[in-house]
């Protein structure tokens, strides 16, 4: 498989004779004689600047209307109609720079051409901002080894798992995919259950656990305290995955997480996404406490950090200079906007009287989501920050992108709007598309400060290469109801069949049906180990499904 | 009016190379960035959105169609295993905290108060006062069980058992010592 997919993302095409005739002849002194040439324009593009003419005007005629192209080889600047019959009377002046754009223009091809050498040269002075750190804490050396043991330690022990499975009774041996299993509403904690049921069946976590990683017996935690949380989520791991199908309870997990969150601690109804990031606090805490480390989130080893945590990069720039200062942030998920601009038709009615199936009305997707996420804003002029450059107070813009992607990744779409003016809350209800393979490549550092400086070909230095920018979707939890009651269902994804996790209820549910919920938290793997895993917890070939489906129905 | 037009069509034949040669421009602008993504490579996979996007078209319209049976009875429905379960979990098993037999769909409710939290722990000075402003406002409508109430709940989503939830507050009043 193609790791190195982000790398080969951005194909440089094949030059056309007359350039390959100018890099055989010039090489790169006439791109590199302009180095000092190329400026910021206003918009954000680079433009070519000629130190000694304020106004470049066309040689022949004056003209400074149309764009203008500066000649390679003679240093004349023309215009488009007397750079086409310059390149005719002149033999071998075909190459041009745009000088608006700063873009390669054949003059004998009569198209924009393109070479990586000549975008190297345009950004050669923000050499510094292409430097993409994958771990703002760790040095180059240390992290590649260091990012292959731990994706080693993910991998499903099989010998343990073996023995687990001796212990499983006949219903195992259906054609279910193991680990599918109802979790029982103990009052109010569907939040708890739908959040639950996405993490049983994360492939990274679920391996961790299943080979036995955090032993009970030998935990400390557990004997000294005699409440350790990763031992209840081991024990909800071994009950799950036993075979057994009828609905478990969930109440030793229950009990230990309230010791630990003792602010949640409460039968009210909750948020899943709050429980979730708790939890992930709480294992995180727990571990660090067993190792008796300290570890921030930057460096930390646990196995939260380990399967959901990436790196967030925010570029601020200075719109005076162009400087640009750049810090990091761990995440352990990414909360989004719902992107407003395309909802005002479609939410108005539930009925399908203003959908059909021919237009594709334009509707929330996950993608603009990401693309909202990622843009680049225009700080407020009442949030002016000050610039090392200009050494005082500008307007900046900041963008966000991302530094380092997680094995699994978890959305989160913030459906909820305050009013300060009317001091209450609502709930979004639009319908949010989301794709159950999704390329978070375009959101990647490299890709985002590649699109900045103007999609000019370049590689990065530390570059994503090892890790697969490619996702699955293996859960969905789905929110129906109002902000202050509701109901979490929990849709999972296993050998691409999709269930509907209802608290105690299972049921097979299609595509479409997962396709219309009402999204709220999104789980995304790497694609690699979504398809690992569905080789590990099949025990049917999917094919012989609906002749097992019968079998099943007369065992149970 | 006319003489005001005169003079609008004379400024608009003065204007009008200007504003043809910005507009020109700035077409000429997203072009060359089009150009360069579509050479280059970097336009995404644009077939896949667009199939995705028309699966969830088409998905939409068929959820949205009345005829179709909804997910609203699934908690009545066999499940995948042939079990049915009743709306309110009814395994019982022993509290980790006190150890006396709990419903499992009520368990929830007897732990917050078996381990002291919840509301009615989180002040001992006024426990008193708030255990009976709770039991004066169970029954109403604005519940104290709502979130609104607490502000780190304001960016939250809550839930509840659908429907059982009413009855899960009055039985709570029963059980109280």
């Amino acid at each position: 498989m193609d790791l190195c997919s982000v790398k080969a993302r951005c194909s440089v095409p094949k030059p056309c004779n007359h350039l390959a005739d100018y890099k055989l002849k010039y090489g790169r002194t006439g791109y590199d004689s302009l180095r000092n040439n190329f400026v910021t324009g206003s918009n954000g593009n680079t433009i070519v600047c000629m130190p000694d003419k304020k106004i470049l005007t066309c040689f022949f005629c004056n003209g400074y209307h149309e764009r203008l192209y500066l000649c390679l080889i003679c240093s004349s600047v023309s215009c488009l109609d007397h750079t086409l019959l310059h390149t005719q009377s002149d033999c071998g002046h075909d190459i041009a720079v745009d000088v608006k754009r700063s873009e390669l223009y054949c003059g004998r091809c009569r198209d924009q051409v393109y070479d990586p050498d000549f975008d190297s040269a345009v950004i050669s002075k923000y050499k510094k901002d292409l430097i993409v750190h994958r771990n703002a804490f760790e040095s180059i050396g240390e992290r590649s080894s260091k990012r292959r043991r731990l994706s080693s330690a993910i991998d499903l022990d099989l010998k343990k798992w073996k023995e687990l499975s001796c212990m499983r009774d006949q219903r195992a041996k259906s054609c279910y995919p193991m680990g599918l299993r109802g979790l029982n509403n103990l009052g109010n904690t569907c939040f708890m259950n739908s959040v639950l049921q996405a993490l049983l069946h994360a492939p990274p976590l679920r391996n961790y656990f299943l080979s036995d990683k955090h032993n009970r017996g030998a935990c400390q935690k557990r004997s000294l305290d005699r409440s350790c949380l990763l031992c209840d989520i081991d024990i909800i791991f071994s009950a799950m995955f036993s075979g057994d199908r009828g609905p478990y309870s969930p109440a030793q997990f229950l009990c230990s997480w309230w010791q630990h969150s003792a602010n949640l601690a409460s039968y009210e109804q909750q948020d899943a996404h709050e429980f979730f990031i708790s939890l992930l606090d709480g294992i995180h805490e727990t571990e660090n406490k067993l190792r008796d480390m300290n570890k921030g989130a930057g460096d930390c080893s646990c196995i939260a950090h380990r399967v959901f945590s990436g790196l967030l990069r925010s570029d601020v720039t200075c719109l005076t200079c162009g400087f640009t200062s750049t810090t990091y942030d761990p995440f352990m998920d990414i909360s989004l906007h719902l992107d407003p601009s395309h909802c005002f038709s479609t939410e108005t009615t539930n009925k399908g009287s203003k959908l059909n199936g021919s237009t594709s009305i334009s509707t929330s997707t996950l993608v603009g989501c990401l693309d909202l996420f990622t843009k680049p804003e225009k700080l407020g002029s009442d949030q002016k920050l000050h610039c090392q450059n200009c050494q005082e107070r500008q307007d900046s813009s900041k963008q966000l992108s991302i530094g380092r992607l997680p094995l699994a990744l978890c959305l989160q779409v913030k459906r909820f709007e305050h009013s300060l003016v009317r001091k209450t809350s609502r709930k979004i209800d639009w319908h949010l598309q989301f794709p159950f393979s999704l390329d978070m490549s375009p959101y990647l550092s490299s890709s985002i400060i590649r699109k900045r400086l103007g999609n000019r070909i370049l590689s990065f230095e530390g570059d994503e290469c090892d890790i697969s920018a490619e996702y699955e979707i293996f859960a969905v939890v789905t929110h129906s109801g109002m902000l202050e009651s509701g109901h979490y269902v929990t849709y999972l994804r296993l050998r691409n069949q999709w269930y509907r996790c209802d608290d105690a209820w299972i049921t097979e549910v299609d595509e479409a049906t997962v396709r219309a919920s009402q999204c709220y938290m999104i789980f995304y793997v790497q694609k690699m180990l979504y398809h690992k895993a569905n080789d590990e917890i099949g025990c049917a070939p999917t094919s012989s499904r609906r002749d097992s489906l019968m079998s099943v129905v007369g065992c149970c | 009016m006319s003489a005001s037009r005169e003079d609008n069509t004379s400024s608009d034949a003065q204007l009008s190379p200007h504003f043809r040669d910005l507009l020109d421009s700035i077409i000429v602008d997203i072009a060359s960035e089009c150009h360069r993504i579509a050479k280059l490579g970097l336009d995404r996979n644009l077939e896949d959105e667009e199939e995705e996007l028309r699966l969830s078209t088409q998905a939409r319209v068929r959820a949205a169609d009345p005829s179709n049976s909804g997910e609203t009875n699934s908690k009545y429905v066999v499940d995948i295993f042939g079990q049915t379960h009743p709306p309110v979990a009814n395994e019982i098993f022993d509290c980790m905290n006190c150890g006396r037999s709990i419903m499992a769909g009520r368990f929830a409710t007897h732990l917050e108060k078996c381990m002291g939290k919840g509301r009615k722990a989180r002040s001992k000075a006024a426990r008193s006062s708030t255990a009976a402003q709770n039991r004066y406002s169970r029954g109403s409508p604005a519940s104290t069980y709502s979130p609104y109430s607490n502000s780190t709940s304001k960016n939250r989503l809550s839930n509840g058992s659908t429907g059982v939830a009413g009855e899960e507050l009055s039985n709570g009043t029963s059980e109280e010592p």
